[in-house]
């Protein structure tokens, strides 16, 4: 039975982080119909960020948050406006676009392998071993916090999303771009905000995960995938979908241990996404669009 | 208020007006009428700015209107009810009513507004909560009608507001659009149903194949000779 408890409170830690990473992907695909393949180079660029300001200036990585991803939000501008900006979308500009954005994740493992060699690196604080009772399940303190910190994340977005101007406008130009126009909201700079916001996601879910797994320039190969995998189960942009199918993701693998090696749980997900694509073909990338 | 300047438009190489002329005075409502693919939509497109037109110029009192981006015409004063309504499927009635107030010339009014519009149609009211995807023709029309007037229009352009909507919805649409006229606001009206065109409008165009056939009083239109045996049927 503990064993039983502390296997859903790890899934349920661990689909905060999932969560978090996936929904920057879905949000990027649902308003520019855009693969953002360099997610996976964001997700590693947050870890080493994180690691680079602990390890140099000793700043806890839950400080650096904020400027991390304040910071991630305008370079994923910069790069709406200097790149993504000029590429064709949608099913158009599907190849093109998948071929930037991998070349950019390309560059930066590149210069990340420059910098900081490919050796693995870990983000230790103080707390990073530290462990408390939580339902009767020894719980790890950190694991703790990476959960609270994607769910405030998921909260704010979802408000952000439902409840200001700016989110329902990003809402609809999803839905309609041209009807956008034609009310006054100016749809490049939604498509720009956006990109930004799914680059800050995907940096922020990098310096959470730096702080879980040993890391490389590769880390966020892995990531990427498992985003796909929560898309495709939860559809795009609904936040509430998207926590379900982080949630099935991560207790698929947590509990995959009782039955397979260690070494193949990360498999497990992959399976799931197989298995998702073949009994509902349709359902890849789901069809409500930011509701 | 409007004036269209022998605008030339195409969508790639197709041509699809060719130095259309036409003019809206202030507190008329003057109708666009033409068959299927003459170029309505198209006009409305170069007046909304979704459709830069190749020459020719379009003026709002009195204002160029090349150099001003589509999205900032709403703040002028110019809203447009789409031919397919348009809406946003997923957003409900609520939202997307809201959306309509998005310019800051017309947030501060917002709540106002949409009292007015709710008063207007009151089965909005009715559906606030509901998702613009999964209500009928006439409410979605109803709903695009509305979401223009959240922005506090003077100048209205309405494609087609008739279309594929039952005979009794046409005609509350039509007394809608006759209550917006007489309460100030100026219309360009775009219709396929001549007779309840020129029933309303003050003045009408007729254009086939990208330009200007016929022109004049609706009462002139009406009593033209090749437009009763062409359209009305008579
Ligand atoms: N996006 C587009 N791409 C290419 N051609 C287009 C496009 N939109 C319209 N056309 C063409 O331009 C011509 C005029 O179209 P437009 O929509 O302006 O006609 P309309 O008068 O509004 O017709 P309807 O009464 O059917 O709505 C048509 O021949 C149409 O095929
Ligand atoms: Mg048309």
């Amino acid at each position: 039975m503990d064993r039983f408890a502390e296997l859903v409170i790890a899934s349920v830690l661990l689909a905060g982080l999932y969560a978090t990473m996936a929904y920057g992907l879905g949000l990027i695909y649902g308003v520019l119909r855009i693969v953002n393949l360099n997610h996976g180079g964001m997700i590693m660029a947050g870890a080493y960020a994180g690691w680079y300001l602990h390890s140099e200036y000793g700043i806890d990585p839950y400080l650096s948050l904020l400027p991390v991803a304040a910071v991630s939000f305008l370079l994923g501008i910069a790069m709406y406006r200097g790149l993504v900006h000029r590429l064709p979308r949608g099913a158009a500009g599907g190849v093109q676009s998948l071929l930037l954005l991998f070349g950019v994740w390309l560059v930066m493992r590149n210069v990340a392998y420059l910098l900081f060699t490919g050796n693995d690196q870990t983000l230790r604080t103080s707390y990073s071993t530290r462990a408390a009772v939580l339902a009767g399940a020894l719980v790890s303190v950190n694991r703790v916090a990476v959960f609270a910190v994607a769910l405030a994340t998921l909260i704010i977005l979802h408000i952000l999303l439902t409840r200001t101007y700016l989110g329902k406008a990003i809402r609809a130009v999803a839905q309609n771009p041209d009807s956008c126009t034609l009310v006054g909201i100016r749809v490049e700079r939604i498509y720009a905000l956006t990109f930004g916001l799914g680059t800050a996601l995907a940096a922020i879910a990098g310096l959470l995960g730096a702080t879980l797994f040993p890391f490389n320039p590769s880390f966020g190969a892995g990531e990427l995938l498992k985003s796909f995998v929560v898309v495709v189960l939860g559809g795009l942009g609904s936040v509430a979908g998207t926590a379900i199918a982080a949630l099935i993701l991560a207790a698929v693998e947590v509990f995959a241990i009782l039955f397979i090696p260690a070494y193949l749980t990360a498999a497990v997900g992959f399976v799931l996404l197989v298995l998702v694509l073949v009994l509902r073909p349709g359902g890849l990338f789901g069809q409500r669009v930011l509701g | 208020m409007l004036e269209v300047r022998a605008i030339d438009a195409a969508y790639g190489d197709v041509q699809v007006l060719a130095g259309l002329s036409l003019e809206v005075r202030e507190k008329e409502i003057v109708t666009l009428l033409g068959s299927n693919g003459a170029g309505k939509t198209t006009t409305l497109r170069c007046v909304t700015g979704l459709l830069a037109p190749r020459k020719g110029e379009v003026l709002f009192r009195g204002q160029p209107l090349s150099k001003v981006a589509a999205s900032d015409r709403a703040g002028l004063g110019i809203a447009l009810v789409p031919e397919a309504r348009e809406l946003w499927p997923q957003l409900t009635v609520r939202e997307n009513l809201e959306l309509g107030a998005y310019d800051k010339r017309a947030r501060g009014r917002a709540a106002q507004n949409l009292d007015r519009v709710q008063v207007m149609f009151p089965r909005l009211l009715e559906r606030r909560s509901q998702v613009a995807g999964s209500l009928s023709g006439g409410e979605q029309q109803m709903c695009a009608i509305g979401r223009a007037l959240m922005s506090e229009p003077s100048l209205l352009l309405l494609d087609e507001p008739s279309l594929g909507l039952a005979p009794i919805v046409v005609e509350q649409m039509f007394e809608a659009i006759r209550a917006l006229h007489a309460s100030g606001m100026t219309i360009l009206l775009v219709e396929q149903n001549l007779a309840a065109a020129l029933e309303i409008a003050t003045r009408g165009y007729v254009i086939e194949t990208g330009q200007v056939k016929l022109s004049g009083t609706a009462a002139e239109l009406r009593s033209d000779p090749k437009i009763r045996a062409a359209y009305l049927g008579l």
